[in-house]
């Protein structure tokens, strides 16, 4: 059967992946309710990340200016959302109408981080009323192996935790003047994230009977729906997104929701780690090492380390 | 001087990029130049980047990962059907344009008796006709009219690889990861050459293992394709041990 993005899927293919479900197995060697591993490329001059969700690979980058605030919004900076779906990714995804899944996805991603707060927007201000941090997220959509959604809303996130902005001070004769410090200047600063939502998509078989988390692409192609769950580790659910597919009950999409917390948890973790090894390799690339010569220690003074 | 020995001074086992001259052509004997390979003038050159091959010490052929199958006559492809367009199917064999599938092209197959093949089965064909500016045409039998193998696959769980890894898995002798599969499981293979396997055990676990292994071990090395499917064997061994418990 074709998909969306025009892949094929045999039904000889169709068969098996149902057939294997009902066994508890996936045909990438997966259980039901196991999420690819991720590997976070985290980006050495803060501009953004690199995700690798099983062979879906999405990169964003972060960038970040001085704006005037909206209207009624005077203390809050803003943060605006945008999905590219390359042609590289599926060669269906060309010209502006990028086979209907990017606007989707966009809304996806603009629940999963904007309207659930994440980032702190009122962190962003510079002067209120005045000038207010404009900060830009731009995801590309590299490699597509199925579940591009949660992908994205991953590398977003893992982006805005990467992303430094560069610090400002006040000063002039009046106070009044902003000064933006370069990286030599001063330390650059991370955004405030209150905290990680995390995107998790089942793919729907069976009427809802069997779920497949994160679904590969030809998962993807042949479920009967899809359900995501936009969750923190906090057990919060800051989503639940469902727009098309076979009808579900309560208590099937509350088994997702719970299936979802608890996969949630477990990305927490990894998302950290990946987050505290790239701060450990920043600072250390940052550290400049100063060897003493034989001769001055000899001579026992007490050399600067700068 | 032959050909091997003017290839192997060169540039056999190098990585070339498209451009690079691989061969001048030699005053006396014969070449067969193979896939990836050009002749410009007097050179050989290369339009893919790959690896220089000489086999059989005439024929010279990149050997390089592609995904997208270039159509040749003679080969084996497993396709997938796509539609029926008159008195042919439409198969996509995963190259640049689909294929097309005579419904007569299949052994005792007359007007009356027409072959089971619908849209979204999976077929095992040869390409009986592979032009560059055409659409390649296939057929469900061997030169003599015989099924030979050709025909519908009925169940089993396709995979995707590359067409040099399909290549690899069809030499001769057996690649040892096959080998060492074979040793412990009992599984149905097919390959085709334009980058699609088939695989069909009796149990899912099984046939789900084979057709991941297969995937998964291109760029192994002879040893490490022969751990890679030993520890798969044990895996599952393991597993249904656990399960008659």
């Amino acid at each position: 059967m074709p998909g969306p993005t025009g892949s094929l899927v045999s039904s000889n293919e169709a068969q098996f992946i149902l057939k294997a479900l009902k066994e508890g197995h996936r045909v990438d060697g997966r259980q039901p309710l196991d999420f690819r591993a991720v590997k976070y490329k985290l980006s050495e001059d803060d501009s953004g990340a690199e995700v690798l969700l099983g062979r879906t690979r999405v990169f964003t980058a972060v960038t970040a200016e001085l704006a005037a605030p909206f209207g009624d919004r005077g203390n809050e900076g803003r943060v605006s959302y945008h999905v590219e779906l390359s042609p590289l990714a599926v060669p269906t995804f060309e010209g502006a109408r990028a086979g209907g899944a990017s606007p989707e996805v966009t809304a996806l991603l603009e629940r999963a981080l904007r309207d659930s707060g994440a980032v702190d927007t009122e962190a962003l201000c510079v002067v209120a009323g005045r000038k207010v941090w404009s900060v830009r997220v731009d995801v590309h959509v590299l490699s597509a192996d199925g579940n591009i959604g949660d992908a994205v809303v991953l590398c977003a996130l893992a982006a805005l935790l990467a992303f430094r902005r560069p610090a400002v001070s006040l000063g002039g004769s009046d106070g009044s003047q902003i000064i933006v410090h370069s990286k030599d200047e001063k330390e650059s600063v991370p955004l405030s994230v209150h905290h990680l939502p995390f995107s998790i998509t089942f793919a729907l078989f069976e009427g809802g009977q069997l779920i497949a988390v994160d679904p590969g692409r030809s998962e993807d192609i042949c479920c009967e729906g899809h359900l995501t769950a936009v969750v923190n580790a906090h057990g919060e659910v800051c989503a639940v997104h469902k727009a098309d597919g076979c009808p579900l009950s309560t208590d099937q999409i509350m088994r997702c929701i719970r299936a979802a917390v608890s996969t949630a948890e477990n990305l927490t973790t990894q998302l950290r780690a990946a987050i505290e090894s790239h701060e450990r390799a920043r600072i250390a690339q940052r550290v400049r090492r100063h060897t003493v010569p034989q001769d001055a220690l000899n001579g026992a003074q007490q050399v600067p380390v700068s | 001087m032959t050909v091997k020995k003017a290839a192997s001074l060169e540039s056999e086992g190098k990585v070339v990029l498209p451009g690079d001259e691989v061969l001048r052509i030699p005053e006396h004997g014969q070449i067969r130049i193979g896939p990836g390979l050009q002749q410009q003038g007097s050179k050989i050159v290369a339009t893919r980047p790959g690896v220089v091959r000489v086999a059989a010490g005439s024929k010279v052929w990149l050997d390089s990962r592609q995904r997208r199958y270039v159509p040749a006559e003679g080969e084996s492809v497993v396709g997938v059907v796509i539609d029926r367009m008159g008195e042919s199917f439409n198969v996509d064999i995963n190259g640049p344009s689909t294929a097309a599938l005579p419904l007569l092209a299949f052994e005792g197959a007359t007007r009356r008796n027409r072959p089971n093949l619908r849209t979204g089965d999976l077929v095992y064909a040869r390409v009986v006709v592979a032009h560059r500016d055409m659409e390649p045409e296939l057929s469900c039998m061997d030169v003599h009219g015989t099924a030979a193998g050709f025909g519908p696959l009925e169940g089993g769980l396709p995979e995707s690889v590359t067409t040099s890894h399909a290549r690899r898995l069809l030499s001769q002798p057996t690649p040892v990861l096959l080998r060492t599969l074979a040793g412990g499981l009992s599984f149905e293979l097919v390959v085709g050459q334009n980058g699609r396997v088939w695989v069909n055990a009796p149990d899912t676990a099984a046939t789900v293992a084979v057709a991941n292994a297969i995937q998964q071990s291109e760029g192994l090395s002879e040893k490490q394709a022969a751990t890679f499917a030993q520890e798969l064997l044990n895996g599952l061994q393991a597993t249904r041990a656990v399960k008659t418990e």
